[in-house]
Parts: structure tokens; C-alpha cells; sequence
């Protein structure tokens, strides 16, 4: 199996503070993969240091080998790597479709396509951005990555917040997007049962290293480890 | 009572005359409601458009529209350059309104001393010319003026909504950051705006060199008025400040003309503090 | 009105007169060039800032004076050096630059600057340091109320009565005397001080005030005034303008296909309002033009030639000497006469020589000695006439075969 982003020995922060240390792993070509950790451990440092807003003290970063640790924002952005913060940050003032098209790259994902694949958002494509609820928000945030046909895709805790129900529809959705769509993902998640079913791997993160790697279905075989690290039950 | 006549008379001259403040507000308006940047320097680029098309329509007999050829693309390039010097020394919202004071005072130096501190007028028949309609008249210029601005603000409302060009800037506006880790390079289109915004100062410097009489100082006449249209108009949006500028033409209009003229210079900003406060939907 | 009238011819048999006719007249190599250090004058003028159109003539006015006294006998024997600051038009700023020039340049005399604001923030500062101050420009002469400060231009002590009674001989002259009267006027105080005079003069000579109208100084559409001013269609219309705003007055006039059958204007920029198509006919008070009989006072042709040819060196568009330089040409007449007649630098017997002296000027006899220290009123009418101002009133003062011209 190809590798599609290949990290290693990566140190990064903010500022003078250091926040992740040693991060090496390898992510494969439609491969999806869990980032778990308690609050405050580095899984939204890891995934801005892929972004590339954070600061790199070390390391290297390698999507389809192509080195991206002296690249800024935009141009790892055109290399293929698709965004979905934790905080959402939708464009507020832009319409649910400007979100859309002011970010599209071809491929794929086209506007129809995207509609299809979320029919709310078509059904409040002249709304602004601001006007969404919370869960309308957070399928913008997705839609709006995938609108620039990304090949990885990095999602940062997209059920925090939502009501379950909502919880349960993104989730499915997120699994058609690994299982069928074959899209390479790397999803932060706080809820491990709910994330372990659908990604191939898991990454477990620990005050900023990496404490644990492996096929997910192992973990869901073992609650015991996933507490330990987790400090909760994997319910 | 004003008569009807006297009322109507005032509410066309003062839509008219609104449609000047419109023009120029919305150059301001693109480069501080999508670049953050206040730029001032809006106002000297208008004149000193204007002074280069009294020059060579007064020296070389150039028609005021081959005049305007020749200087909207030379803004269009002036105000490149200008965002070259805020994006290489990292200009801030509040540094932008120094630096472009700074810039336009410089400006106004330099018409001071190539065209001196004294009146300049571009004498054309077409300044006084009107259109009779029933008992009112129509200036044909501030027509002609205010139908340049009216598909200046429309097409750039088009532009800011349809392309990827006017889209991208919205999205930096809001969050240059997370714009740019979509692929959006906000300082490739900000060049752009920034330009436009300039080439505008150009178009309105033409109606200007027109309308008005020219005298260096006359830069800081338009300030005022302008940036309140600027903020009713909403940051960033170009129909809003044409209508905004009507509005407070036609307003400062029909208070001379019911009022006293005197009125005049206090309407624009009860205008805008109405509208502040009151923050209608519709805006 | 015949009193008037003789008041008139008798100024006029003064200014041909004038005794101090020899001091100007005089070739310049015929004296001595003075020596020693430089009696310095200081002064701001606002170079730049909404008032520099006017500044730049009084600039070169300024220049020529002093280049002529020096031609002449300087100050005592000795050379006169101009020191001349900006105060960008900004009154506060005249004042500290007044202060600077007394008390860190330590300049021999000042002398005035130019407009209403700027004059009253330097009185200020000269009446603090008891320094004679000449100017040229304050419109307002009851407001000149410090007793060292002296007016170049024969204003009189109230203008706002003598002025429009001036203005109405001469409409009371036409064929068709104007039975009503419009007054628009900029709030600007010395136009609206003038545009109260003249409602009030015109109302006691039973003219009809049709519409009295103020509108902000700065004020940018004239269309609704305009609309305004055609509705009222007054037979006189009488403008309390600066600068541009006559021009933007007219304009927005002939927008409206309306033409003012006669009309005034008081403080507009006199270049424009001539040269422009609206201008035709236009009324405006002087208090000299570079013509007959004003050519003809001693020493005033080669003044004019003079700034012709340095106004037309620096761009001015018009590069004709006009009330305006006249006014800054006067102030350095009056410095030189009392400096050299009081035979003194000390401001207080300069002070007290011209409370005691007449001087001959540009504009011709004046005296100090009434209310304010100012002496008689003096105005005149001029028109635009083929693109020219003429001066039309008092009949005295017009040149062979120009008359007012009404509609
Ligand atoms: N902008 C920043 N500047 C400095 N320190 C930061 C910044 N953002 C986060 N940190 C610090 O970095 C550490 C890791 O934060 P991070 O947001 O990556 O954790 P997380 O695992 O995503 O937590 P959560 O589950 O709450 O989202 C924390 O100690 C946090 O305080
Ligand atoms: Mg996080």
C-alpha cells in the first residue's frame, strides 16, 4: 500500500511553547484514521501542523512525496488537503453556497454532487453562513472541504457539540465518505465507539506524544486498553 | 410651503449629487470593508485624476473620455503598488489611515506645486447642459455621472458575488487565515481590489475635473460626507454605498430646499446616526 | 447720495494728489542701497490648506514690496528681510507661529496674516507683546479691537452699513432699479455680518427681501439653493460667497436654465467667476483694479507689471493684480511710511505715528484715526464685462465709456 502522507519525528507549538513532540506515522491511500486523546493532549496541534498554522520546530511532514513543512497554508491547501477545523469557521457572511464555490477546485465533488450528498445544505444554499444551526454549520465545514477535492481529508471533532441525532447522521455520512467514497481521512474524535467502526487505524495521543498505534477493530476488541488510555470507558 | 416643483427639482439634484458621493465611497468601502485597509489617499488619487484630466484636456485638447482611458489604468496600477508597500510592511487597519494620510497630503503637495494652490476649471459645454422633463431639469453630466456609478456598483456587486476573484476576497475579509488554508491567496486578489478600489479614485477624478472647480484643498471637502456614506452603506458593499449616497444627497437636498441650506452639512451624520442606532433590517 | 458722490471725487482728487507720491515714484538708483543688519518682519501666510490660493498672491505681493523698499531706502537705512511662515490656513497654528516668530525669532515687526481667523488668533499674540500688527483682510473691523493692530484696506468702521448702500446706488442707478432683493449668504462670519447689513439697508430703502437664505461654509450642492433662488426670481440677487461657491452658485443655475438678472457676489475668487461663461455681468466689490484711474497712482504700474510677470512665473492662472495682492502691497506701504516717519523701530511710536499720519497707498489715501482705527470707507463695484472685471461704480471710478450694466 502507497503512502499518501508520511510524518515524522514532527515538533511543533505555538510560539516558544511546545506542544506535540516525536510525531512520527504514516497514513495510507484511502486510508481513514482515528486521532483519540483526552482534552488538551495536541489532536488539534497535530492537525494544524498538517494545515500548517502552527509552528514547526522539527520534523518532516511528506504528502505524496512531496515535502510540505516549508509550504504556507494556501499552497499545501492546492496540494490536497482538505480542512475541517474544530471550530468549524464557516464564512459567516458568505451564503451556504458561496462557502461552497469561493473554495471549489475541480474534481469529484462537485456543487450538485455535495448537494446530493447533504440536501439540507441545498435547501439553504441562498442562506449566510451565520443563519445555520449548529449541525448545518458542521456539514458546511465538511462540504466546504470537500469542495476543494481534497485527497486527505482532516476533521477535527465534527460531532462536538451537535445533538445526537445530528451526531448520528454526520456519522454515517462520514462513513459513506471512507467506505465507499474511498477518501482518506484523518478524523479527531472524542467518542471512540463511535469513530472505531468506521476508520482502519488509530492514533492515541498523550501530552503531546503518541502513545499508542494500531488497526482500530484491536481496540474495539479491548475496551481495557482504550480506557487506560482514554481514562473512560469505550461504551 | 416649498412647491412641488422646488421639491422635486431638490430631490433630483440631491440623488445626483449623491450619486458623486456614492462613486467615491466605493473604493473606500471595497478596500476597508475586504482589505481592512482605511485608505484615505482615495480622496487625492479622485483629484489628482481630476487635475490630470484638466490638464490634458485644457493643454492638448484631449476629450475627458480619452482622458479617463489614460488614467483609470494608471490608478488601476497606483493602487496596486499601494497595497505592495501595506502588504510588505504589514499594514494595520489603524496604520493604513496614517500611512494614507500621510500619502494624500504628499499628493496634494504635488498638485500644490505643479498646478499651484489657485482655482483650476475644465470648461466644457457639456457642464451646463440639461435634459427639460416637464418642469424639472436634468443635468446631463450628473446623469452621466450617476449611470457610470449605478453599473460600476452592480457590475462590482456582481463581481464580488459570482467570481472566484470577489468570492475569495469576502472569505479573507472575514477570516484571512482559514481563506488561506482553503487555497484562497487573499494578497494575489487583494492586488487586484486594491487596484480597482484606485481605478475608481480615477473614474470619479474624471466626473470631478467635470463637475466641480479644482483647488488642492478641495481633497478634504468630501471626507465627511463620504465616510458616512461608507458605513451606511455597509463596509464592502458597493450598491449600498451608491445608495447610501443618494440617500444622503437627496436628504442634504430636501433639507435646503424645505429647511435652510444650513441644515445641510447636518444631515449626513443624523443619517447615519439614525441609522445606527436604528439598524434596520434591510441593511 | 450726493454727499456720497463728492466724498468720492474727493478721494479720487486726493489719490491723484498724493503726497507721498515722491517715495514711490522714485527711481530706485537714485538712493542709496541700504546696509547693516536686516530689520526682520516676521509673518505667516497660509501657504497651504483651504485658504493657499489667495496666500500664493499675497506671496509674490509680499516679495515685490519688500524687493522695492530695499530698492528704496529699507527700514532706517537698513535692509528689510521678510521672515515668512506657513500657518496652513489653521488659525492655532498662526498663533504659536506668531509667538515663535517674537519670541524665538526675535523679529524686528510683524505683519499681519491673511483672512478673519488667523488675523484675530495673531492679535492675539502681537497685543500680548504690544506689537503693531497691519492687516489686510479681517472683514469684521469692530472685532480689530486692539489698539496697535491697523487695516491696510479701506473697509471703514462699519462696512455691513456703508457697503450695501453702496451696492444699492449703484442698482438704484440702472434704468430698471431691482424692486426686490435675494440674500444668500455663506455662514461664514464676515459674509454673513455683510449679508445682515445689506438685508437691513435693503429693507430701509423699501426694496422687497424676497428670500434670506444661509447656507454653510463648504457646503458642496448648490442644486437645491439653486432651485431655491429660481423659485424666489428675485430682481437682485446678492450672494455672501467665498471662493468657488459663486461659480458653484451659477452653474447650478444655468442647470436650471435660470440666469440671476443682477447679481452680486461678495469674497469669490475673482479669476473664475470672470472667465466663466456664468460670470457674465457679475457684480463684486474692489478696492482697486489694474486699470484707469488706479493705474495712474504713483509707483502702481510697475507694481502690476511686476506681479504680472512674477504671478505668471509661478502659474497663477490669473496673473493680474488685483484687490487681493493690493491688500499686502498696502500693508508694506503702511509699515515703510510709519518705520521711516516715526524714524523708529519701537512698535509704540510707530504706533502713535499712524494715529497721527495719513499714507499714501495702493488704494490711496488712508487714515487711522476712527473707530477701530479705521479710517474712511472706500469700496467700489466692479462687473465682469467680456470676461473682464471692470470697476462700474462710483461713475468716478470707471474708465471712459464702461458703465454698470443691468438686465
Ligand atoms: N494558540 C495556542 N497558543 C498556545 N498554546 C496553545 C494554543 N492552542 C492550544 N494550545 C495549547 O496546546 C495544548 C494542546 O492543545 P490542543 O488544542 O491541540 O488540544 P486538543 O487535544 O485538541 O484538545 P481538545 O480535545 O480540548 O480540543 C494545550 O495545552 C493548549 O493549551
Ligand atoms: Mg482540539
Amino acid at each position: 500500500m502507497t503512502d499518501l502522507l508520511v510524518v515524522t519525528g514532527l515538533r511543533a507549538g505555538y510560539g516558544r511553547a511546545v506542544v506535540l513532540s516525536d510525531i512520527s506515522f504514516r497514513l495510507g491511500a484511502g486510508e481513514a484514521m482515528a486521532v483519540l486523546g483526552r482534552n488538551g493532549v495536541g489532536k488539534t496541534t497535530l492537525v494544524d501542523s498538517i494545515v500548517g498554522v502552527t509552528r514547526r520546530f522539527d520534523g518532516s511532514l511528506v504528502l505524496e512525496g512531496r515535502e510540505l513543512a516549508p509550504l504556507a497554508p494556501e499552497q499545501r491547501a492546492a496540494l490536497g488537503l482538505g480542512w475541517v477545523p474544530q471550530e468549524r469557521n464557516i464564512f459567516r457572511s458568505l451564503t451556504v453556497e458561496e462557502n461552497l464555490t469561493a473554495v471549489a477546485r475541480p474534481g469529484p465533488w462537485t456543487l450538485d454532487r455535495l448537494y446530493g450528498f447533504f440536501p439540507r445544505l441545498k435547501e439553504r444554499r441562498a442562506n449566510s453562513g451565520g443563519a445555520l444551526s449548529g449541525g448545518e454549520q458542521q456539514m458546511l465545514a465538511i462540504a466546504r472541504a470537500l469542495a476543494t477535492n481534497p485527497k486527505l481529508l482532516l476533521l477535527d471533532e465534527p460531532t462536538e457539540g451537535l445533538a445526537p441525532i445530528i451526531v448520528e447522521e454526520l456519522l454515517s455520512a462520514l462513513a459513506r465518505l471512507v467506505r465507499s467514497e474511498g477518501l482518506a481521512a484523518l478524523i479527531v474524535e472524542q467518542h471512540a465507539h463511535k469513530i472505531l467502526p468506521i476508520t482502519r487505524s488509530t492514533l492515541i495521543l498523550e501530552r503531546g506524544r503518541i502513545v499508542h498505534q494500531g488497526p482500530s477493530d484491536e481496540l474495539l476488541a479491548e475496551p481495557a486498553r482504550l480506557e487506560k488510555f482514554l481514562g473512560v470507558s469505550a461504551r | 410651503m416649498p412647491s412641488a416643483t422646488l421639491l422635486g427639482q431638490a430631490l433630483i439634484s440631491g440623488v445626483l449629487a449623491g450619486g458623486m458621493y456614492g462613486l467615491l465611497a466605493m473604493g473606500l468601502s471595497l478596500s476597508w470593508g475586504l482589505l481592512r485597509l482605511v485608505n484615505l489617499s482615495h480622496f487625492a488619487l479622485a483629484f489628482l485624476s481630476a487635475y490630470i484630466v484638466y490638464e490634458l484636456g485644457t493643454k492638448y485638447g484631449v476629450a475627458p473620455w480619452w482622458s479617463a482611458a489614460m488614467v483609470v489604468p494608471l490608478m488601476f496600477a497606483v493602487g496596486a503598488s499601494q497595497y505592495w508597500l501595506f502588504d510588505r510592511f504589514r499594514v494595520n487597519e489603524l496604520a493604513s489611515l496614517l500611512i494614507t494620510f500621510s500619502f494624500a497630503v504628499i499628493v496634494e503637495a504635488g498638485i500644490q506645486i505643479y498646478w499651484t494652490a489657485d482655482y483650476r476649471r475644465f470648461e466644457t459645454h457639456y457642464a451646463t447642459e440639461s435634459i427639460k422633463a416637464g418642469p424639472f431639469f436634468i443635468p446631463v453630466l450628473d446623469l452621466t455621472m450617476c449611470i457610470v456609478a449605478s453599473v460600476l456598483a452592480w457590475g462590482t456587486w456582481m463581481w464580488l458575488r459570482k467570481t472566484y476573484v470577489g468570492k475569495g476576497l469576502r472569505a479573507a475579509a472575514e477570516d484571512a487565515d482559514i481563506a488561506a488554508a482553503y487555497g484562497v491567496d487573499h494578497r494575489k486578489l487583494a492586488y487586484i481590489l486594491s487596484g480597482i478600489g484606485a481605478a475608481y479614485a480615477g473614474i470619479a477624478g474624471t466626473f470631478i475635473a467635470l463637475i466641480a472647480t479644482l483647488a488642492p484643498a478641495q481633497i478634504w471637502a468630501w471626507l465627511g460626507v463620504v465616510f458616512a456614506v461608507v458605513i451606511i452603506g455597509r463596509l464592502g458593499n458597493p450598491m449600498g454605498a451608491l445608495l447610501a449616497g443618494m440617500l444622503i444627497g437627496a436628504s442634504e437636498s430636501l433639507a435646503m430646499a424645505v429647511l435652510s441650506p444650513a441644515w445641510a452639512p447636518v444631515v449626513s451624520f443624523s443619517v447615519l446616526i439614525v441609522i445606527l442606532l436604528w439598524d434596520p433590517e434591510w441593511l | 447720495m450726493n454727499e456720497r458722490a463728492n466724498a468720492w471725487r474727493r478721494r479720487g482728487v486726493l489719490a491723484g494728489l498724493a503726497a507721498g507720491a515722491a517715495s514711490l515714484a522714485a527711481p530706485s538708483i537714485l538712493r542709496a542701497a541700504p546696509s547693516g543688519t536686516p530689520v526682520r518682519v516676521g509673518g505667516t501666510l497660509s501657504l497651504t490648506g483651504f485658504l493657499a490660493q489667495t496666500a500664493a498672491i499675497h506671496k509674490i505681493a509680499a516679495e515685490i514690496m519688500v524687493n522695492e523698499i530695499n530698492g528704496r531706502n529699507g527700514f532706517l537705512g537698513r535692509p528689510v528681510e521678510y521672515v515668512l511662515l506657513d500657518d496652513q490656513s489653521k488659525p492655532e497654528v498662526a498663533r504659536s507661529l506668531y509667538e515663535k516668530l517674537i519670541t524665538v525669532d526675535k523679529v524686528d515687526l510683524i505683519q499681519g496674516p491673511y483672512a478673519t481667523a488667523p488675523i484675530l488668533a495673531a492679535m492675539g499674540v502681537a497685543q500680548r507683546y504690544g506689537k503693531v500688527m497691519i492687516q489686510s483682510s479681517m472683514g469684521i473691523p469692530k472685532l480689530q479691537t486692539y489698539d496697535r493692530a491697523f487695516p491696510a484696506t479701506p473697509f471703514g468702521p462699519e462696512p455691513d452699513k456703508t457697503y450695501p448702500n453702496v451696492i444699492l446706488d449703484a442698482m438704484a442707478s440702472l434704468p430698471h432699479p431691482p424692486k426686490s432683493i435675494l440674500v444668500l449668504t455663506s455662514k461664514f462670519p464676515s459674509a454673513q455680518f455683510m449679508a445682515k447689513g445689506m438685508r437691513e439697508q435693503a429693507e430701509k430703502r423699501g426694496l422687497k427681501v424676497a428670500l434670506y437664505l444661509e447656507y454653510e461654509s463648504g457646503n458642496r450642492d448648490f442644486g437645491a439653493i439653486a432651485a431655491r433662488v429660481k423659485e424666489a426670481d428675485a430682481d437682485f440677487l446678492w450672494v455672501g460667497s467665498l471662493g468657488l461657491e459663486s461659480n458653484q452658485l451659477l452653474e447650478a443655475l444655468h442647470k436650471l436654465d435660470y440666469k440671476p438678472r443682477n447679481h452680486f457676489h461678495l469674497y469669490p475668487a475673482p479669476g473664475p467667476l470672470a472667465l466663466s461663461p456664468d460670470g457674465d455681468k457679475a457684480l463684486c466689490s474692489t478696492f482697486l483694479e489694474p486699470a484707469e484711474p488706479f493705474l495712474s497712482r504713483p509707483g502702481v504700474k510697475r507694481i502690476a507689471a511686476e506681479f504680472k510677470e512674477r504671478a505668471t512665473k509661478a502659474n497663477l492662472p490669473y496673473a493680474v493684480i488685483d484687490a487681493q495682492a493690493a491688500g499686502m502691497v498696502s500693508e508694506w506701504q503702511i509699515l515703510e511710511a510709519a518705520v521711516n516717519g516715526a524714524n523708529s523701530l519701537d512698535d509704540k511710536v510707530i504706533a502713535d505715528w499712524l494715529k497721527k499720519h495719513r499714507v499714501e497707498t495702493i488704494y490711496g489715501s488712508l487714515r487711522f484715526d476712527g473707530p477701530y482705527n479705521h479710517g474712511d470707507a472706500a469700496q467700489l463695484i466692479k462687473q465682469a464685462q467680456n470676461k473682464e472685471w471692470k470697476v462700474v461704480w462710483p461713475k468716478a471710478f470707471a474708465a471712459p465709456g464702461v458703465t454698470l450694466m443691468g438686465t
